[in-house]
């Protein structure tokens, strides 16, 4: 006889403002604003972007001095070169951010991080999703009065004399940083500078390190704890 | 679809980049001092509390757009230049550690927020 399977643990709360999303959305549909394709489509598109254009951009930058001065005065300019067309990002008409990106450079005596303390801005079409602790109260209410802190607990701990600047992205402008490059990557290509840009360098709460790449190679373990299967004692568990 | 009067002002264009031109000239420039009111905010705004009253420097002019107290009920009449403010840490809160006098803070303002410090 096949054994009786617990499920694993599932969050099966819906919050309300999946709830609101949800009743939106079908409005909209049965309006005709948009159809369930055009929906689907785009939830699609915002699946897929990630932060790997503008981690070239950083390359680019670094590597050649006209592109950094064209990404500093005019960076949705400077997108097209990393194949971002800010005001078509999803290439089928649909918008999906505001379109005034400034890219924050970094020097040996000025480290820039981002927050949004009202809500959570960030540069979508360059970076993709932000990650969740971005959006989190806890994040953003404490970087702009405890940034030493903060970053601290990302690991980056930096000296007195280098001034920390944090940029409060709350109107219309994106933000992204171009942080500095490290020494050890003399010498190397563009597609080798961008894989050791990642995301957090450019939110600004880490800095690229030679060792350290977008797409390093993670080690597999067993679970410690498997999920069980129904053996008939589970009040037994726990103690 | 007829879409809305600012889906078809920004296609093309982009937001706030459709706005260029509408505000007249820009009050402040890059290195005055400004401090920011304390004007009464009842429905919506995207001014921070702990901005309020605090003196700062303009970093940059940046564009042309609506305040978002307007633009949040579709008020597009008069666009206003906006302006990213820097500020020390220490004037924003009184104990921030003096063992970091360097460290800062910047965010962003639309003008009626701003008067010369």
């Amino acid at each position: 006889m096949a054994e009786k399977h617990k499920a694993a643990p599932m969050v099966d709360e819906v919050s309300d403002f999946e709830i609101l999303e949800a009743a939106v959305r079908e409005l909209a549909i049965e309006k005709g604003l948009f159809t369930a394709d055009d929906h689907r489509r785009f939830t699609e598109f915002a699946h897929s972007i990630g932060p790997l254009p503008a981690a070239r951009l950083v390359a680019k930058a670094w590597l050649n001095p006209e592109f950094k001065k064209l990404a500093l005065k005019d960076g949705v300019k400077a997108s097209l070169e990393v194949g971002i067309d800010w005001l078509n990002p999803t290439g089928f008409g649909t918008p999906s951010d505001y379109t005034d990106l400034r890219v924050l450079e970094d020097t040996p005596k000025v480290k820039h991080v981002v927050v949004c303390t009202l809500c959570s801005c960030y540069p979508r079409p360059i970076l993709g999703h932000s990650p969740e602790w971005y959006r989190t109260p806890n994040y953003r209410r404490r970087l702009v009065r405890w940034p030493r802190q903060v970053l601290a607990e990302f690991g980056l701990q930096l000296p007195a004399d280098v001034e920390i600047r944090v940029e409060d992205s709350n109107q219309k402008c994106r933000f992204m940083v171009l942080p500095m490059r490290p020494a050890g990557t003399d010498g190397w290509s563009e597609e080798q500078l961008a894989s050791i840009v990642t995301r957090d360098c450019m939110i600004g709460v880490a800095l690229p390190h030679p060792d350290r790449k977008q797409d390093d190679k993670r080690p597999i373990h067993p679970a410690v704890h498997p999920i069980q299967h129904d053996h008939g004692h589970d009040h037994d568990h726990g103690h | 679809m007829k879409r809305s009067h600012h889906a078809e002002k920004s296609t093309g264009k982009g937001d706030p980049q459709c706005f260029t031109g509408e505000a007249g000239p820009a009050k402040f420039k890059v290195g005055e001092r400004v401090r920011i009111k304390n004007l009464p905010d009842i429905f919506y705004t995207r001014c921070q509390v702990y901005t309020r009253g605090a003196e700062g420097t303009v970093a940059v002019v940046t564009h042309e757009s609506p305040a978002p107290e307007d633009e949040a009920w579709d008020n597009t009449d008069k666009p206003e230049w906006f302006y990213i403010v820097r500020f020390k840490q220490k004037d924003l809160w009184g104990d921030y550690p003096d063992a970091y006098p360097n460290d800062s803070v910047q965010t962003e303002f639309s003008e009626r927020w701003l008067e010369k410090a």
